[in-house]
């Protein structure tokens, strides 16, 4: 049981995946469909997890990578979790490297994605 | 970035070319040497890196698309062929140009597209193992099967010995991801990341370059110095999401195998002693991780210096020995002790400084010699000849200056031992003589300079065939071409113009002959000579100064001049009387141990007038002579007197004095004067 904020443009994904991590037993403490708003939220409601889409259009020049690097600065122990299409490897490592805990690919997995948000949860 | 990198990026990948081409020539021969496959991988991988960041494209594409090439050579998907090799070569070939455009800072326009595309065409096509090659292949030991170690270089296992006495793990970790785990590199990464968070990565197989890069099936090790213990690590890394499988255990030092030798280089060879890698004492056993980790950081060995700072170090370097020489001779006159005790150690100092300097500018003739593999290979192939090349001696060393000036002659002389030299494998044959010929390049150290000898076993020179030509070219009369000698030859080959080829060919008749070479060899201080036997073969021999900046030479007075003739042409110096000389044939000539030397009278062959100091040594009174050799001919030069031995440095003469005859260049005297160095070669005459 955690609490997660979810970041991604596409209403659709954000559906998805509450509809997910609400079957899991999960609660979503909030969503936002850009990086600027992710950020401002995160600082607010300091989930237990973010999931973050990291194909976003800029936003008061913030992607989903600047996103990423804000949170990181404001919570070193934040746990990011990036969906990303299969084809943005290079955004990933880039993501990696700047603290993302873990990454999924879309089309999500259900399966993927619990066993992936649990294991990010267990850990310290 | 572009300018201040761009000397770095064309120095290195200068390396990398000629390392790839000697490679490519052993895995050649040998279409099993992994060690040259690695190699050969390693380097294009990184060319392909620096061109990239450099934005040069053209560089990275092909570079890229070779190192795709031998990637599969690598995975033993793809088996070595002639095809492959002649492919990487024009590879190769096409980099050193492009490289070259970027020297010159040239727009490049060089078109790319048949050589991308036959390496695509090769990625593309099936190639199935030779039955010669697949034999010899060990089977499932591909170089990244899951039971391999990585093999540490020789730091990484003084790392690792310090990581180990100062109480940290050393564990081999293979991770296993889980069967279509996407993503992999990214995940591999992500794996990569955690585990630097926990310690530090000694090594990985595949590399981390490979790993990033997706260059791996599933399964990867990694050597990590950690604190952490392996039950912690086991539990961080299965909380990876697509990690299938962990597999740690305590690592052991094993040296690296010892592989195919780096082309020495030895600004890159030089390195301290291995201590100096280990961090003092106190730094590591008592200090936090943090500290710990700092101290594995690797200590720079060696660093790259520009040429044109090495040339102004040492010129630099002989205004000082000149200086040094000057305040010796004032201190001795003034006579005071504790001056002269200064005085003494600072001469010592100088010179042992202006050894060391000396030492930074030599490098190993295998420097240029290296290259010379692929040049034969490339020679011989489009000749359709065969020939093994020996090079014996390449570790010598020599100042860069001359070795940047020999590379031309050198490959010259070799051209002509392909072209004119060695015979068609047929012919060979039939002459009972191997078919493969053998060209063999032999470097030795001799006091004060070195030299070169390139032999060939092929069919040596024709004496009459190149005297009918010379006769036939009017350069010289009839009655003598039936009657020459070695040295005549060789004097007739180096004339300008003079070719005995039968047809103007594209290796050796490139509208330079071997008067170039001499010429070349020459200005460099340096002499030619020749030996041939008809049917067995002919042989060059290069004699070279060691250095040009700094030569030994003997002063010797004519009127008031000072002249410096270099040592290494000096046989000996004798006294003699006046009566001495003989007059021959309206020659002056000297009887030297019954050898007959003409006398050259210095003062009239270099036109020094000057006034009549104490004139030419009067009646009765003994004469000096220095006594040079060149090209085996000895010479007695007559001079007023000899005033001793010195170093000195070879400064050039500004260009209005440049072409004076028989002056090769000047240097600063201790007591500040000019004294002009002799040019032997304008006295052969």
């Amino acid at each position: 049981m955690a609490r997660i904020l979810i970041v991604d443009d596409a209403l659709f994904m954000r559906q998805v995946l509450t509809t997910i991590f609400i079957t899991e037993g999960h609660e979503v403490c909030g969503d936002a469909s850009n990086a600027k708003d992710g950020v401002e939220k995160y600082k607010t409601l300091k989930p237990d997890l973010v999931t973050m889409d990291i194909v976003m259009p800029m936003m008061e020049e913030l992607d989903g990578i600047g996103a990423v690097k804000e949170i990181t600065k404001f919570d070193p122990k934040a746990k990011i979790l990036i969906i990303s299409a299969m084809s943005q490897q290079a955004l990933v490592v880039e993501a990696i490297r700047l603290g993302a805990k873990e990454f999924l690919n879309k089309p999500v997995n259900p399966d993927r994605l619990k066993d992936a948000v649990r294991k990010i949860l267990a850990n310290p | 970035m572009q300018d201040s990198y761009r000397e770095i990026f064309l120095s290195e990948s200068q390396e990398y070319i000629d390392n790839i081409n000697g490679c490519l020539v052993r895995l050649e021969e040998n279409p099993r040497d992994l060690n040259s496959l690695n190699e050969i991988f390693r380097c294009t991988h990184t060319m392909k890196g620096m061109s990239a960041t450099m934005g040069y494209d053209k560089i990275a594409q092909i570079s890229h698309q070779m190192e795709d090439l031998l990637d599969e050579l690598r995975g033993q998907k793809k088996f070595v062929t002639s095809h492959i090799i002649d492919t990487l070569f024009a590879g190769v070939d096409l980099l050193e140009k492009l490289i070259q455009e970027v020297r010159l800072n040239q727009e490049s326009k060089t078109d790319i597209s048949a050589c991308m595309e036959a390496l695509k065409n090769l990625l593309r096509e099936e190639i199935l193992p030779e039955p010669l090659a697949a034999a010899g292949i060990e089977t499932g030991k591909t170089p990244f099967s899951a039971s391999d170690e990585v093999e540490f270089t020789e730091t990484e296992l003084i790392k690792f010995k310090k990581a180990k006495e100062n109480g940290f793990n050393v564990f081999n970790i293979r991770i296993t991801l889980s069967a279509n785990c996407p993503m992999k590199e990214a995940r591999a990464f992500l794996v990569i990341t955690n585990l630097k968070r926990q310690g530090e990565i000694l090594g990985a197989l595949p590399s981390l370059e490979a790993l990033k890069e997706g260059k791996f099936d599933r399964s990867f090790l990694i050597v990590l110095v950690v604190k952490e213990k392996s039950e912690i690590l086991q539990q961080e890394l299965m909380g990876i999401s697509e990690v299938d499988n962990v597999n740690i255990s305590p690592a052991e030092m094993k040296p690296q195998a010892p592989s195919i030798p780096e082309p020495a280089h030895p600004q890159e060879t030089a390195s301290l002693p291995s201590a100096a890698i280990i961090p003092p004492p106190g730094s590591g056993s008592a200090g936090t991780q943090t500290e710990q980790q700092s101290s594995y950081l690797k200590k720079i060995q060696s660093i790259r210096i520009p040429v044109q700072r090495l040339d102004k170090i040492m010129n630099f370097m002989g205004e000082l020995a000149i200086s040094k020489i000057r305040l010796v001779q004032v201190v001795q006159s003034l006579k005071i002790q504790e001056l002269e005790e200064i005085s003494f150690t600072l001469d010592h100092l100088t010179s042992a400084l202006q050894d060391e300097i000396m030492q930074t500018r030599l490098l190993p003739v295998a420097y240029i010699l290296d290259n010379f593999t692929r040049v034969v290979r490339d020679l011989a192939r489009r000749k359709n000849k065969e020939i093994d090349l020996e090079i014996i001696g390449s570790e010598i060393e020599l100042d860069r200056v001359v070795l940047d000036e020999i590379g031309d002659p050198l490959i010259h002389l070799l051209r002509n031992s392909i072209d004119h030299g060695l015979e068609a494998p047929e012919e060979r044959m039939s002459k009972g003589k191997n078919p493969k010929g053998k060209i063999s390049i032999q470097v030795t150290r001799q006091k004060g300079h070195i030299s070169i000898e390139i032999s060939d076993d092929g069919r040596g020179v024709d004496f009459a065939a190149v005297g009918r030509k010379a006769v036939e070219k009017g350069l010289i009369p009839e009655q003598e071409a039936s009657n020459l000698d070695a040295k005549r030859v060789l004097e007739i080959l180096t004339m300008p113009g003079f070719s005995t080829a039968k047809e103007i060919t594209d290796t050796s008749g490139r509208g330079v002959g071997l008067d170039v070479v001499k010429v070349k060899i020459e200005s460099l201080g340096g002499r030619l000579d020749f030996e041939t036997k008809i049917g067995l073969g002919t042989k060059f021999l290069l004699t070279l100064p060691l250095t040009l900046a700094i030569i030994k030479a003997m002063l010797v007075k004519i009127k008031e001049e000072i002249l410096a003739v270099p040592l290494m042409n000096i046989r000996e110096t004798i006294k003699v009387r006046p009566e001495e000389i003989k007059m021959v044939q309206h020659f002056e000539v000297l009887n030297v141990r019954n050898e007959v030397i003409p006398v050259i009278r210095m003062e009239k062959e270099l036109g020094i007038s000057g006034n009549n100091g104490q004139n030419t040594a009067g009646l009765n009174e003994a004469i000096s002579l220095v006594i040079i050799e060149y090209e085996k001919k000895a010479l007695a030069l007559l001079v007023n007197q000899i005033i001793g031995e010195q170093d000195i440095v070879v400064k050039p003469l500004p260009a209005f004095v440049k072409k004076t005859k028989g002056i090769a260049g000047a240097t600063i005297l201790g007591n500040g004067r000019v004294a002009l160095i002799l040019d032997i070669m304008s006295l052969k005459n």
